[in-house]
Formats: structure tokens, sequence, C-alpha cells
């Protein structure tokens, strides 16, 4: 069972990955354009809880939880519901440390550093 | 009162407990546990609604909602999987004593105003979502034959926990054991 697990989980990661790469393609290989990052939402955590990318990167947070989840950092950038299976995506323009929570499952807590 | 909502509490963990009774003889079948997570999902749904519209504390109202909100989308994706799977969920003494202990439950919620409300719907959640979890590990995980269907009950799991750990860190603030 655990193999099955990890053999979807890797499949998935492939897809995310293939996702990343496909969005790489149109820009980042070349020093100084913005590139994107994945924050997976899954068994109640953030993963990875701590995120860093450079100004104008994308992150893109993907739902692989079977109950819906939010990423919120009051006052800063809000998903609002992220159903399971669907994903947000959010650009960050300026340089910070950004707290931020699942509003519906406050435990969950994560952050993204802007360089 | 109270000692009527340790006598639901305890209706609801005896009939999550009876899953073990399979155990021995015949394990539940994979309907079987399909039918199980259903009702046990609906029961919460069902206790959920009425938390939504009667709570008085804020903070129990948006348990409540939650409970709703994440009981729903785990039984979509049970049912999602039960129809892929062509497996039709199945009744069993487990799922209707489930049912029957969440009926008694909303019957005696009804009775309650107030405090007195908030305190019983929280103290069967603690009890309800610990008997969930318990069944969950030692009944339902190790019989389900079907890979996605194991798969499917692993991934509810975290839900659970973190709804016990919500629904006890209430039951502290509200004053409770």
């Amino acid at each position: 069972m655990r193999r099955a697990a990890s053999v979807a989980a890797a499949l998935l990661a492939l897809v995310v990955g293939g996702t990343t790469q496909a969005a790489g393609a149109a820009g980042p290989a070349a020093s100084g354009a913005a590139g994107t990052h994945t924050v997976v939402m899954e068994n109640l955590r953030f993963m990875p809880e701590t995120i860093e990318i450079r100004r104008g990167d994308t992150v893109v947070w993907v739902n692989r939880d079977l109950v819906p989840h939010t990423a919120t950092a009051q006052g800063r950038f809000d998903s609002g519901n992220v159903a399971p299976q669907a994903s947000w995506k959010h650009v960050f323009a300026s340089a910070g440390t950004l707290p931020y929570i699942c509003r519906y499952h406050p435990t969950m807590k994560g952050q993204v550093i802007v360089r | 009162m109270s000692r009527l909502v340790r006598t639901l509490a305890a209706t609801i963990v005896s009939a999550l407990a009876a899953t073990s009774a399979f155990a021995q003889g015949a394990a539940p079948n994979d309907a079987q546990i399909a039918g199980i997570v259903v009702a046990a999902n609906q029961v919460d749904i069902d206790a959920g609604k009425l938390a939504e519209q009667r709570a008085s504390s804020a903070d129990v109202k948006a348990f409540g909602k939650q409970m709703v909100t994440d009981h729903t989308a785990v039984n979509k994706s049970a049912v999602d999987l039960a129809n892929k799977l062509k497996l039709k969920p199945e009744d069993s003494d487990t799922a209707q004593s489930l049912k029957k202990g969440g009926t008694d439950n909303v019957a005696n919620l009804k009775t309650l105003k107030g405090a007195a409300f908030d305190k019983a719907y929280v103290d069967h959640e603690v009890a309800y979502h610990q008997a969930v979890i318990d069944a969950l590990d030692k009944t339902l995980v190790p019989n389900a034959k079907n890979a996605e269907l194991k798969a499917l009950l692993e991934k509810a799991r975290p839900a659970f926990v973190a709804h016990l750990e919500h629904a006890k860190s209430l039951q502290s603030k509200l004053g409770g054991k």
C-alpha cells in the first residue's frame, strides 16, 4: 500500500515537475527571469513549509488532500477556497518574509521568503 | 444532561468499536467499509449543520461549519471512488448503529441551547473523532482489500486527527474535562 501510494506520489511529482518545466521552458533558464515553485498541501501540511523565492517568481499551491484548504497571509495574499485536486498561484512582486496559514485548519503553517 | 451526552458518545464509540467485532470473525468487506465511511461522515455532517445554526460561541459555529465542509469533501471522494470501483456501499450493523448514534445525538442537541449546546456538541465531537481514528487504525485500514480504498482511508486520517485536536482545544476553552 505504502508502495502504491509512493508510486502515485512519484507519478504526481512527475506531472507537477513536468508542468514546472513546461513553465520553465517559457523563461527562467536565463538568469533573472521569473521561476515557478510548487507548494503541496497534503496531510494537512504545506510542503515545503518554508519556500525561498526571488521577486517576480510564482508560487503554485496544489491541494492533494481530500479536504479544501487555503493559503492565507492576512493582508498580503489569500487563495480563497482551494478544492481537493485544485491549485492556486500567486506572483510575489516585493521582497519580504510572509508567514501564512490555512484559514480552515490553522495548525497548517508555512512561509514564503521573497529575496 | 451531561450524563446523557456521555451515554450518546458511548453509543457512537461502541458502534465504531463494534467494527472490531468484524476482526474476530468476518472482517468487513470493501463494500461494508465504504458504507461505514459514508455513514460516519454523514453523522458528523448532520451534527455540524446543527452547530452552524445553533451554537452560541463563534468558535463552535465555525468548527461546525468546518466539519460540514471537510466531511462532505471526504464523502465525495469516498463515493467517487466507490463508483469508479463499482463498489456499492453496503449496510452493516456498524453502519446502522453509527446512524442511530448520530440521530440520537442530533435529537439530544436539539433539546439544548446556549453554552449547554456548545459543550454537548464539542464533547461529542471529541469522542466521535477519537472513535473514528481508532476504527480506521484497527479495523477499516487493515481490512480494506482494494489498494485505492485503503489509500483513501489513510489519506482521510490526518483530517480526522486535526479535527480531534481542534475539538479538544475547544473543549478546554469551554471548560470541559
